[in-house]
């Protein structure tokens, strides 16, 4: 690594901000973080939202592409329990998300990095405070370097 | 006679009846290989060859594989009407059993069309480890004895005797159903189980390391990777007709040994394995680069049994944990503000 390129990388060090994906279901959580907006409830410009049509629609591929791509940390979230839009979508994604965060967690990834919700329309409120947690906890844990492809 | 030999007659016994009375098409078992210590799938469909059908602590690999393409649907959904399926006989041990039990459920393989030769296995031998305990020799034959242990013919014609405890398979040592759960015909008596938490245990370990240990672990196994896909292309539950490891548009999973695509593509195997998984150890046996390709499977089974109460393959009226859910599962992984 050359001399400059360690410089760039030591001042992007300093400036580090987290980037957190959120996979957001088109139902719920997309329009509670809607409400977020129109409430002018304020919180963290740390996230870019993936709409999804539901949190059944979420391959945990995504999850780890966006980390390879270089993302800090991920934020999926879904409708309530009983609320799915699609009925049980959001049942069916609780069993893969809880067993994909242990796996996660056993092979030597933060816990922090990958992070699973439910908000409904009317929680913009507590959207915004979901998304103040995750960007601290990841702002903590600091920059993503595990799964990361460096070219 | 070692009880082996009398499994041998009795399953030459059964496929030459099975084969006579046309009650299957077709047989597979195992027959001699031309290397020590292995054998080779044999694929029988007359009665008059059920004398190369062997039974030895050799019979590793996991007969189930073949089961997914011998009924897949054909491309042209038109010609599916002029297809008769065939109706296979199969040697099968605990695992394997399991794997049959697994496919059946996921509707890759008809119950109806198998006739299921069951026999309890006490435990395969491992070959890698075989041929590390001959250290430089090279072995020009092997058998068993009397006593379950292997003998193997050294290069000056010298014999050393493998204790069958140090030789057999690590899957083996892990195994919780010796004996198939569901069989037609059950060659031999019952196995018992040695130990039921082998599994645990190892698990157990892994995590009690710092997480940091668990990931510097992780890499240095994976990093030894060379993306043969040997491992998927061994599993008898990895029949999907176009894999997701292999999609190119768009392409998920990058194709490099590049060691983040390897990790994301041993979590992406891992994963698709939650809930299916019969611990049969094909992965391990076909990694040409010796990496326990169960270290992450075998949490997921652990999580799978404990969050859900679900071992996979060992009844067929039951519903995979991932195909189902309920109100009250577990859930307190979620983030709260």
């Amino acid at each position: 690594m050359s001399e400059s390129q360690a410089a760039q990388e030591t001042a992007l060090e300093t400036s580090w901000e987290p980037k957190i994906v959120a996979f957001l279901c088109n139902w719920c959580s997309y329009a509670g973080a809607d409400l977020a907006g129109v409430s002018r409830i304020q919180y963290p410009h740390n996230i870019r939202i993936i709409r999804v049509p539901c949190s059944g629609r979420i391959n945990p591929v995504f999850l780890l592409r966006a980390l390879q791509d270089g993302a800090d940390g991920v934020l999926v979230s879904g409708c309530h329990p009983g609320d799915c839009h699609y009925i049980s979508g959001n049942l069916v994604a609780r069993r893969k998300f809880a067993l994909f965060k242990e796996l996660l967690q056993y092979a030597g990834i933060e816990p922090e990095r990958v992070q699973f919700t439910w908000v409904s329309a009317s929680e913009g409120g507590r959207f915004a405070a979901i998304v103040e947690k995750v960007v601290e906890e990841v702002r903590k844990i600091g920059p993503n370097r595990k799964l990361v492809k460096v070219p | 006679m070692t009880a082996n030999h009398e499994i041998e007659a009795r399953l030459r016994e059964t496929a030459g009846e099975l084969l006579r009375q046309k009650r299957v098409d077709l047989f597979l078992g195992y027959e001699k290989a031309s290397l020590p210590f292995r054998t080779t799938p044999l694929f029988l469909t007359s009665p008059d060859e059920v004398e190369r059908l062997v039974w030895n602590p050799f019979c590793t690999v996991n007969l189930a594989v073949y089961l997914p393409r011998l009924f897949a649907a054909p491309a042209d959904p038109r010609k599916a009407k002029d297809l008769s399926p065939p109706t296979v006989g199969l040697v099968l041990k605990g695992c394997d059993t399991r794997s049959v039990v697994a496919l059946i459920q996921e509707r890759q393989v008809p119950r109806e069309k198998l006739v299921l030769v069951g026999v309890a296995c006490p435990g395969m031998v491992d070959r890698q480890k075989a041929e590390r305990a001959l250290g430089e020799h090279e072995a020009l034959g092997a058998e068993e004895d009397a006593q379950g242990n292997v003998r193997a013919m050294i290069d000056d014609e010298m014999e050393v005797a493998l204790p069958r405890e140090e030789i057999v398979s690590d899957a083996c040592l892990e195994c919780r159903f010796p004996t198939p759960l569901i069989h037609d015909v059950l060659l031999g008596g019952p196995v018992e189980p040695k130990d039921r938490d082998v599994a645990r245990r190892l698990t157990a370990e892994f995590e009690s390391r710092a997480l940091s240990a668990r990931w510097v672990h992780l890499q240095e196994t994976l990093s030894k990777c060379i993306r043969c896909n040997a491992c998927r292309q061994s599993c008898p539950m990895c029949y999907c007709k176009e894999c997701l490891l292999d999609q190119t548009r768009p392409r998920w999973v990058g194709a490099s040994t590049d060691i983040s695509d390897v990790t994301i593509y041993h979590l992406v195997r891992a994963f698709h394995m939650a809930g299916r998984c019969t611990e049969c150890g094909a992965c391990a046996r076909a990694c040409p680069m010796g990496i326990d390709t169960r270290l992450l499977v075998r949490k997921l089974s652990q999580d799978v049994e404990d969050l859900y109460q679900y071992r996979p393959g060992e009844a067929i009226d039951t519903t995979p944990p991932l195909s189902a859910f309920a109100m009250e599962d577990p859930q307190d992984f979620l983030t709260e503000p």
